[in-house]
């Protein structure tokens, strides 16, 4: 039963979705209208048992003094201090949770992004190699949209913006539109199979 | 045997890099370089999409990014708010990312500033919901349900903007101001079962995910990166952080090529060397 019954619920909310995709009486409206409130409800719960499973598991690493635990520790104190702040001083303008947002994640946060331009450099004279005729091929076409999407491309010639563009809406397009319809088609393949419970791999063991 | 240089071995020491790259980043934000930028198709038949929007029409701006992304994706939020703003377009901003709320709701008040616009009447703030899919979706059903009430407590159905929004049908269009894979759900959703007109501004390295769909007409617009907001900045006529921004990218993008033919022209004489020994 603990099987049979989350195999039926989907089945049947599966084929519900599925089939108010086309119907548009005022029962499946309604229908879908409801199963849209229990997303976000469900959602809401599911985002407090990922809280639960974050504390759980840096309370754990801190207990036991594990390797390098004065990361978890760190990581528990900034959930805590911004629970805390948010519950009790509020998240209008001006509010302390507001600060903390502003002057240290979102620095920290864009340092951090910013880091890729310093790694990618050192990346690119590492390792961007004319080794082969397909890495001459890649070399090329990264060049081209390197300088292609930047003003100096234009400075240096005309035809390089305009051939970083034909990278981008031929071999490049064709080949994202090939991943795109894999995965559209396995996406449906997935569902029908989820739907009809032959895959079950989301009920875990038990 | 000529001794070869330290940096044709390949040995060129990383911080070096990192310095050099440090140098071409800060100096054309330092010494403004005004490198000419030249605006493309894509961008222009945007803009031009948003000039034909009817006045006092209802564009809804999701800021769909998170802090990481910020520095590149608010020259986009800016050109597009004060293209909004300019032509008496009504903006109604949400955030389907929890860090994009406290940014967007940023950006959307700095640029109603500029432009002396009323909350409320011009343009209302109604903050971060979560899930995705159900937000889009509910969308399309209950307006007033998903948001009964904006960022700060207010009733949805007091707000003079808001007041008369029932679905989708009152919004002519949505823009996904985003550095990750939301618009994908604003396609498979608001377009798709709603027949709603998207645009995405995104940033560079996303760009090339949403080309097939700008190609397809499954999005009426995409502005993507630095030089997106710096071709739409032109276009505004009024340059700003994009374009600033460019002489520095265009600087760090030099460097980089310069890094690629060293490194080759290192590894290709290390081979000539190699095959004589």
């Amino acid at each position: 039963m603990r099987r049979q019954i989350p195999i039926v619920v989907c089945f049947v909310f599966g084929i519900f979705m599925l089939a108010q995709f086309f119907v548009s009486h005022p029962l499946f409206t309604r229908g879908y209208q409801n199963v849209l409130d229990w997303m976000q409800i469900i959602f809401v719960f599911a985002l407090l048992v990922g809280a639960l499973s974050f504390l759980i598991l840096h309370l754990e690493k801190i207990s036991k003094r594990q390797k390098d635990w004065i990361y978890n520790f760190v990581a528990l104190s900034g959930l805590t201090a911004m629970v805390f702040l948010g519950f009790f001083k509020g998240i209008q303008k001006d509010s302390p949770f507001l600060w903390v947002f502003d002057n240290l994640q979102v620095p920290m946060q864009s340092t951090m992004f910013s880091l890729l331009a310093f790694f990618v450099a050192s990346a690119a004279y590492r390792g961007f190699r004319a080794r082969n005729f397909q890495s001459v091929v890649l070399l090329v076409a990264g060049v081209l949209i390197i300088l292609g999407r930047v003003p100096l491309g234009e400075m240096l010639h005309s035809k390089i913006p305009e051939s970083a563009t034909w990278v981008l809406n031929v071999p490049s397009m064709a080949a994202r539109r090939g991943i795109l319809i894999g995965i559209g088609l396995g996406s449906i393949a997935t569902s029908l199979r989820i739907i009809v419970g032959i895959e079950r791999t989301y009920l875990g063991k038990g | 045997m000529p001794v070869l240089p330290k940096y044709m071995k390949l040995n060129l020491d990383r911080r070096i890099i990192f310095i050099l790259m440090a140098i071409a980043v800060i100096f054309p934000l330092v010494f403004k370089l005004g490198l000419p930028n030249k605006v493309t198709p894509e961008v222009k038949n945007f803009f031009e999409q948003m000039e034909n929007l009817k006045d006092t029409s209802v564009v809804l701006i999701s800021f769909d990014f998170e802090a990481s992304s910020f520095p590149e994706v608010q020259p986009l939020a800016n050109a597009i708010l004060m293209h909004c703003f300019s032509n008496n377009l009504k903006v109604i901003g949400i955030s389907l990312l929890a860090e994009g709320t406290a940014l967007g709701e940023k950006v959307l008040k700095e640029n109603a500033l500029k432009y002396s616009k009323t909350y409320g009447k011009d343009y209302v703030f109604l903050g971060f919901r979560p899930q995705v899919t159900a937000t889009i979706l509910a969308l399309g059903e209950d307006f007033h349900k998903i948001f009964p009430e904006d960022y700060y407590g207010v009733s949805t159905a007091d707000l003079e903007l808001t007041r008369n929004i029932k679905d989708y049908k009152d919004i002519s269009l949505i823009i996904s101001v985003t550095d990750g894979d939301i618009p994908f759900s604003w396609i498979n959703y608001a377009v798709a079962r709603y027949n709603k007109d998207l645009a995405v501004l995104t940033t560079a390295v996303m760009a090339t995910s949403f080309y097939p769909f700008l190609n397809s007409g499954q999005i009426k617009g995409l502005v993507s990166g630095l030089k997106g907001a710096a071709e739409y900045e032109i276009l505004l006529k009024k340059p700003g952080m994009g374009a600033r921004g460019m002489d520095a990218q265009s600087m760090a993008h030099l460097l980089i090529i310069l890094l690629v033919v060293l490194g080759n022209v290192g590894y290709w004489m290390n081979r000539k060397k190699g095959s004589r020994v």
